[in-house]
């Protein structure tokens, strides 16, 4: 690329980056990005808040309690030994039941709910005539547990939907919001090639998109993050590959806008009606698990889905078809991928530079 | 030819709907106008010329640069589009500023030019309003300056005076002739014909996307033969001057002024009859003037297309 063409390049970004980032027709962009920011953040605040009901339960134990401590209560104890184990509960509950045994004659049942915590695990033992029945331990995860709900969210809903509409609605809009606004004779009508208006065009809009899902990637981030305490933060990120998912899952968020952009710039030259390859690219999207080895390469999930630095387990109740569409069947190398990622946006980008030449002002002066 | 304006065989189809058919042009240097009613093809034809779209048929060049070769062809061209559209939320000077920097030149040097441009239309007032809040009037302007911004060779003016006041519309045609005398291409598409006839050097008449006439407005005139020239004679005696225009054969119909004081002669025979009436102004006869009255744009456009063509 020669020096004027980089100058025009410039010229383009600084046109198109501000109109693209700041267009009240984008705000439901910032939405869809801002969507799983708040889902940490209201998870977060809930974690918050169970934590510290569970820390003011455990200052109420008659014992000082642990994990070991509370892991060693078992079906069919007694609850003289729970209580000799872990001490008179700080929340109790109690219950008869009165249980038909033939006609006309019932069978009283004791029933006792005792509950304690050690500050980061609740445990609730439930006694049938004062021996254990049922036994329920729930805890609050640590990070690394967690980071599987993260990239449950990155794959379903960011990945799939919020950056997916969301390059819909930038590279769509970056020739055909022109010949609606009515505007395109502007860059028509200067002297610059129009494959450098294209790319001008389609940096702006990457810079766009990557300015709002990477942000929004990295708020998930410090979001997902915030309710652990230091410790567990220092030990997620620092020796549990935590920063490395952390940097990975933004470079993904990048590939994603490069692929998807890529894809939406040569469609919105293409098609007048963006429903109709939004549609059709959505369904392709999602029905790539289930399409032979080859048809799964010409799409940008396959190869983004390959790149996520933690995969989704599929629980053995799983449907199949459900399983297939969470599982990664035959993910290919990262280098690999970055490069279908790359040969895809290349090759709709090619396609752009050849509809853009042929583009005309077909709009009325009316 | 790389100082014309050339149009070969041009033709534009939008789907099944004739934009222009079978267009063959020369524009030379001057003020051209095209000439012709709603819908006769002039948008279309300025489209073609600074290829905002293509010919479904034959070539275009100006200058010697294609129209699909935008980098070139719009450093020599300026084109002040009817498009009454901007991109959103720009100033005016931004709007120039933004234009000139698509060309690659550095900041400042764009900024003088931003400047100068907005001089020329007389905005520097309004040069940091919004371009939406300009009036009629005002984004004409913005956009006559957008095309001479660059100081273009080529100046492709679409309805330039439209919504012009006439102190304004003063300005402009002075611009246009200075541009002309520059050795500038001024390419005007105009429906108002009066206004032809002040501007334009030649004229390309248009009808229903043919082009019916080129060239200099009193050459064209001089080609129609069915319709004889009328010529106006303002003198003392009319009566008389009639009697003996009739009997030389030169004038084939002749009506006199309601004022007394001249007379309206058509003639088949420009050249014969001028050559008579030296005659009789010797017999004294006292001739005020001689003037042609249907050389001009509105009379030319009336014979080749009809007065309904012109009525639209």
């Amino acid at each position: 690329m020669n020096r004027l063409w980089w100058a025009q390049v410039k010229a383009v970004i600084r046109l198109e980056f501000k109109k693209t980032l700041f267009a009240r027709r984008g705000l439901w962009i910032y939405v869809l990005a801002a969507l799983p920011v708040f889902l940490f953040i209201a998870f977060a605040v809930a974690f918050g808040t169970q934590q510290h009901r569970a820390e003011a339960l455990a200052r109420r134990s008659e014992k000082l309690l642990t994990y070991r401590d509370l892991i060693s209560i078992k079906t069919g104890m007694s609850k003289d030994t729970v209580l000799s184990l872990l001490g008179k509960p700080p929340v109790a509950d109690h219950w008869v039941e009165e249980r038909p045994t033939g006609p006309g004659s019932t069978e009283k049942i004791e029933h006792q709910m005792y509950h304690y915590s050690d500050g980061q695990n609740d445990l609730y033992v439930n006694f049938s005539n004062n021996k254990v029945d049922n036994v329920s331990l729930t805890g609050f995860d640590d990070p690394a547990r967690s980071s599987i709900m993260f990239a449950g969210i990155f794959q379903f809903f960011f990945l799939r939907l919020a950056v997916f509409f969301g390059c819909l609605g930038i590279f769509m809009n970056l020739f055909r919001g022109e010949v609606l606004d009515r505007s395109l004779h502007f860059y028509f009508l200067a002297p610059v090639r129009r494959e450098v208006l294209m790319a001008g065009k389609f940096i702006a809009g990457l810079l766009a998109t990557c300015t709002i899902f990477v942000t929004s990637e990295i708020l998930q981030t410090c979001a997902f993050l915030w309710h652990f305490t230091a410790r567990q933060q220092d030990l997620y990120l620092y020796h549990n590959h935590g920063l490395e998912h952390a940097a990975i899952y933004i470079g993904v968020t990048v590939l994603a806008c490069i692929g998807y952009g890529a894809f939406f710039l040569v469609a919105g030259m293409v098609f007048r009606n963006p429903i109709a390859p939004a549609a059709i690219a959505l369904i392709w999207e999602g029905i790539n698990p289930f399409l032979p080895n080859i048809l799964k390469q010409i799409s940008i999930i396959y190869y983004l889905k390959s790149l996520c630095p933690v995969d989704v387990p599929v629980d053995p109740g799983t449907p199949p078809i459900l399983a297939l569409l969470i599982s990664n069947g035959e993910p290919v190398s990262a280098p690999f991928a970055i490069l279908g990622i790359l040969l895809v946006a290349a090759i709709a980008l090619y396609i752009s530079s050849i509809q853009v030449r042929r583009m005309e002002v077909n709009y009325t002066t009316e | 030819m790389n100082d014309r304006i050339t149009f070969e065989d041009v033709s534009k189809f939008y789907g099944e709907i004739l934009g222009v058919n079978r267009v063959n042009l020369s524009i030379p240097p001057g003020i051209t106008s095209l000439v012709g009613p709603n819908g006769s093809g002039k948008t279309t034809l300025m489209n073609l010329m600074t290829g905002l779209v293509r010919p479904s048929r034959g070539q275009i060049q100006v200058l010697g640069y294609r129209t699909d070769d935008s980098e070139n062809l719009f450093k020599i061209v300026g084109y002040s589009t009817q498009f009454d559209a901007f991109p959103k939320g720009l100033t005016g000077f931004e709007f120039l500023y933004s234009y000139l920097r698509l060309s690659g030149q550095d900041s400042s040097m764009c900024e003088r030019l931003a400047w100068r441009a907005i001089e020329r239309v007389n905005l520097t007032e309004a040069a940091h309003r919004k371009v939406a809040s300009y009036s009629k009037g005002m984004r004409q302007r913005i956009r006559l300056s957008q095309a001479l911004a660059h100081d273009p060779k080529v100046l492709v003016l679409d309805e330039p005076l439209n919504g012009l006041d006439p102190l304004a519309r003063a300005e402009m045609i002075a611009l246009f002739r200075a541009a002309a005398a520059e050795g500038c291409y001024v390419i005007i598409s105009s429906h108002i014909l009066h206004e032809v006839d002040i501007i334009s050097d030649q004229v390309v008449m248009l009808s229903n996307g043919y082009v019916v006439a080129e060239g200099n407005i009193q050459s064209v005139r001089g080609e129609i033969q069915e319709h004889p020239t009328q010529i106006m004679i303002r003198c003392t005696r009319p009566r008389e001057l009639a009697a003996k225009m009739l009997e030389s054969n030169y004038a084939i119909e002749i009506s006199i002024h309601k004022d007394e004081h001249g007379l309206l002669l058509k003639t088949r025979d420009t050249d014969r009859f001028y050559l008579a009436m030296n005659g009789m102004a010797m017999n004294g006869i006292e001739i005020e003037s001689i003037a042609p009255a249907d050389d001009d744009a509105l009379s030319v456009y009336e014979y080749l297309i009809g007065n309904e063509e012109v009525a639209r």
